[in-house]
């Protein structure tokens, strides 16, 4: 028999099997190999749901914990125990989010003997690390109940517990009042980063409000999924008594947000039409406003879809509140976005079905709800025998984790075919290809002065063609087009160092078929090397596996480089003769980065040139200056329409 | 050596050779740069590059680097105390402190520390002053290292005093703002220019406000929040419970059993999440 929830664990279950292989590789490969984080978005998915929005959704456990033993309204207690395991399981959920975020996490430990009292960040390690003490010991009487434990020494640790509730409660609501709202001063020392629209100086209490109201909702949302999957009746009685305290938390999260912005002058960006001002309205109405109003009305908050609905937009809204503060508002230049790797959901999502499956194991074993459970879901202890069926020999307590650890498996199967392969086999620089060179029509005025750059210009620039000029195209040697540019003349370059015989100076292999090739056919990458030997096509032009041995000395056993003939044995013709850098006997299977094979050419002609023949050329012409001159600073944009995108002569 | 130092870079002198990025490469090991998304440009700062020179239309070449500020939000931030400010200026990172949560890198106004993003073992990545140079009386390698004199290293009065001489000497050329002066409370890296300088921050204006001051209102409540949410929990309970005893004798001394009036619940139930 499938139940709702037997489908609910079995889902959550794959899920788990892909967490288990991301983590893996998160703590084989580094944070770099499974996320998108990167110096512009050092906090990213993990920091903004995981610990931020983790812990605001715990928020119930305290909320409850002060309606029930401080304010006295004992009939909200039946909703106390799933809160304070809520909180447990969530606060556990967020320390082992952290585990993942932090480059160093077998440092977790560091605040507690390094006090720092002027980081926000270690009062909200702090006071996170004692309240998940505090709900440890809140929640232990739930375990210690159980008849496993009926014993004297945990009678009397019983006993104990139960004589210090009201100090844990008390702890427990300062603890979370400090690290609720300190979550959000975590934000005051980036006024220059975070959008003015959810920069505030009292941001702390923005947090905390919308906590409380989160908290409330949270119970709401989690009472009314757990009647679904228990298949237990909701009480919406009481549960609308929630929804109302919920409707004016959410309303004064609202004044407080709305009339803070006003008082500081900063209403009038929410009213401008951009991105940011839509995605602030849609979140305000979405995680408080729309809520607020719906829960005032009595028939929608006594309503089981009425609470949920509610429920589930705070809950979602808040989230996102979350998510806007440390992720989408938080400013990064222009040109760079983050959005999670699908690692990363994989570990939020994993962390949270972890947490539920225990949610559930708890509900199961142990009273956390009032009503008895669905007998069916409780798994029989020892083996029944049923002669009919096969399957009735195994009892239910083996048959439920076979099915689930088989899901587990395809969880995990399904995590290691699509992880990317920097998961797999750790990060590999960051290919920036190479374009193709291109050129614009220009001129250029050969400067008297011996050791001053020569001038150029653009055709289109000037209405007539100074006299003494040379119409040339000139190439634009900005392989990764980066707007970063060298102009380069290479009718000047031809002519001074003498005509066509000087190709080969520069141009010191060549692609089958070319007479000159291309910088970029081989310097394919900006910066890293990169493999230029094709050898699929050098099978197909020999013979086949009939070939091997022309290449590959038939008496070696491995078959490499190593072992190779020596490309110039075949090709002699396709490597010039006197080229001006050395001659690339051994390395000419890969070719190095465009931008290292530039400056290894120019600039050791350029040095030999003023060194060799000081008489003729300036000293000046092994600067960077020489080629990195004002032309570096053109602004390329503008000079977009009129690239040619042709290849060079 | 307690004095504070600083360094004053005069831009206007820069040429742009990347001697000083050099010379850093070479006093720290940083090998070749790491190409990593989240840089625009290969010579962007990065893990394996401390410095850097931004080069502007016009022939300015601005040296980026950690502008040690006076008051460090990246300091104040650190929950371990591996950034810290020293008496001589630099602030230095202690990479056995730190547990690699990536604070500093939030709080930073300049976007100065990297992170070791390609590394199983990662950790954050700044320029230290050459603290150690420091301390055995040396200079930053790249000051030792630029053949201009457009990074130069002293305390930082002599330097704030060169930087004003310069500027009233040649009022035409530069902008006249010792950029670090007040900036957050003032760095001990100067810089003077023919061009203004807002591009090396986040923000263009930071303002002279020390950043951990903005924290520090917030934090400093602490213990008043504790103390008062915690006699506000105790004082309620102990209201609350006396209530209910008072309506439990009264109840039995009327010898009637009231049935508890639900509106009148509500309304104590919301006022508790006011208080709270």
């Amino acid at each position: 028999m499938t139940s709702r929830l037997t489908i609910l664990k079995s889902i959550l279950w794959i899920i788990v099997g892909i967490w288990a292989m991301v983590t893996v590789a998160r703590f084989t490969h580094g944070l770099g190999a499974t996320t998108n984080l990167s110096d512009v978005t050092p906090w990213g998915l993990w920091i903004g749901f995981d610990v931020m929005a983790g812990v605001a959704l715990a928020a119930g456990g305290f909320v409850l914990a002060a309606t029930v033993y401080i304010f006295g309204l004992e009939r909200y207690r039946p909703f106390v125990r799933p809160a304070i395991l809520t909180a447990f399981l969530g606060y556990i959920a967020v320390a082992v989010g952290l585990l993942y975020d932090l480059g160093l996490p077998w440092n977790i430990w560091h605040p507690m003997i390094n006090w720092q009292h002027h980081s926000v960040l270690f009062e909200v390690a702090m006071c996170v690390m004692l309240y998940l003490s505090v709900l440890a010991l809140e929640f232990a009487p739930t375990i210690l109940e159980n008849s496993l434990f009926d014993r004297p020494l945990f009678r009397r640790i019983l006993a104990v517990l139960k004589k210090v509730t009201l100090p844990l409660v008390v702890a427990g609501i300062i603890l979370s009042t400090l690290h609720q709202s300190s979550l959000g001063s975590l934000f005051l020392i980036a006024p220059h980063r975070l959008h003015p629209l959810w920069y505030s100086p009292i941001i702390y209490l923005l947090f905390f409000v919308s906590a409380v109201g989160l908290g409330l909702m949270m119970v709401t949302l989690e009472s009314l999924l757990s009647g679904y999957f228990f298949k237990h009746k909701v009480n919406t009685k009481l549960l609308s008594g929630l929804g109302l305290a919920a409707s004016v938390v959410l309303g004064i999260y609202v004044a407080i947000r709305v009339g803070d912005m006003a008082i500081r002058g900063v209403l009038g960006g929410a009213f401008e039409a951009s991105w940011m001002s839509t995605l602030f309205w849609f979140e305000l109405c979405v995680c408080a406003v729309i809520p607020a109003i719906l829960l005032a009305i009595p028939r929608i908050r006594r309503s089981i879809a009425g609470l949920g609905l509610c429920s589930g937009m705070t809950v979602f809204g808040m989230v996102m509140y979350r998510i806007d503060v440390c992720i989408v508002a938080f400013a990064r230049p222009e040109g760079f976005s983050y959005f999670p790797h699908w690692t990363e959901f994989a570990v939020s999502l994993g962390i949270v079905a972890a947490a539920v499956l225990v949610f559930i194991f708890f509900v199961e074993r142990l009273k956390v709800y009032e009503h008895p459970m669905d007998q069916a879901e409780i798994p029989t202890i020892g083996p029944s025998f049923d002669p009919v069926t096969v399957r009735s020999l195994v009892p239910a307590a083996v048959t439920a984790p076979r099915r689930y650890s088989l899901l587990f498996i395809v969880g995990a199967s399904l995590a290691i075919a699509f992880l990317p392969q920097q998961a797999v086999l750790g990060t590999k620089p960051h290919y920036t290809p190479v374009a193709a060179t291109r050129t614009i029509d220009g001129f250029v005025i050969e400067n008297e002065k011996v050791g001053e750059p020569n001038t150029i210009g653009f055709i289109e620039d000037v209405g007539a063609i100074p006299a003494g000029a040379m119409v040339t195209p000139l190439i634009i040697i900005d392989g990764n087009r980066d707007g970063r540019l060298t102009l380069f003349n290479h009718q000047g370059h031809e002519d001074r160092l003498g005509g066509e015989e000087s190709c080969a100076s520069c141009h010191h292999l060549n692609m089958p078929m070319d007479r000159a090739s291309s910088c970029h056919e081989c310097h394919r990458d900006m910066y890293e090397p990169t493999l230029i030997f094709n050898h699929e096509s050098h099978v197909r032009g020999t013979d086949g596996n009939q070939g091997c041995v022309k290449c590959h000395d038939p008496s070696s056993a491995v078959k490499s480089y190593e072992t190779a003939t020596a490309c110039r044995e075949c090709h002699a013709e396709s490597i010039m003769s006197g080229p001006v850098i050395a001659d690339p006997e051994d390395r000419w299977n890969s070719a190095v980065g465009y931008m290292a094979a530039m400056h290894g050419l120019c600039r050791q002609c350029h040095i030999n040139k003023a060194e060799m023949t000081p008489g003729e050329f300036p000293v000046s012409l092994q600067d960077c200056r020489a080629c990195h001159n004002a032309n570096h600073t053109v602004i390329f944009s503008e000079m977009i329409p009129r690239v040619k995108n042709s290849e060079s002569q | 050596m307690s004095e504070p130092m600083a360094i004053l870079t005069d831009v206007t002198r820069c040429t742009g050779c990347e001697k000083c990025v050099d010379a850093c490469k070479v006093e720290y090991e940083l090998g070749d740069d790491r190409p990593w998304r989240g840089q625009g440009a290969i010579d962007d700062l990065s893990a394996s590059r401390f410095t850097t020179i931004v080069n502007k239309p016009g022939n300015h070449h601005v040296r980026q680097q950690c502008r040690h500020c006076l008051e460090p939000a990246c300091a104040s931030a650190c929950i371990v105390g591996a950034l810290q400010k020293t008496p001589e200026g630099p602030v230095i990172y202690d990479a056995k402190k730190c547990m690699g949560c990536r604070y500093c890198l939030m709080a930073c106004p300049f976007d100065i520390p990297r992170y070791d993003w390609d590394r199983a073992v990662p950790y954050v990545r700044k320029c230290t002053m050459c603290y150690d140079r420091l301390k055995e009386g040396g200079i930053p390698a790249c000051v030792e290292a630029c053949p201009e004199e457009a990074t130069i290293f002293g305390t930082r009065a002599e330097m704030l005093a060169l930087a004003k001489q310069r500027l009233s000497d040649n009022p035409d050329l530069y902008v006249q703002q010792v950029y670090g002066e007040h900036e957050v409370g003032g760095t001990s890296v100067l810089m003077i220019a023919s061009i203004p300088l807002g591009f090396l921050a986040w923000k263009d204006n930071l303002g002279n406000q020390p950043l951990p001051d903005l924290t520090w209102a917030s934090l400093k409540k602490v213990p008043g929040i504790a103390l008062g949410v915690g006699g506000l929990m105790t004082g309620v309970y102990w209201i609350v419970g006396r209530r209910m005893k008072l309506a439990a004798e009264s109840a039995e001394a009327c010898n009637t059993i009231e049935p508890t009036d639900p509106a009148d619940n509500q309304q104590q139930e919301s006022e508790s999440n006011h208080d709270q």
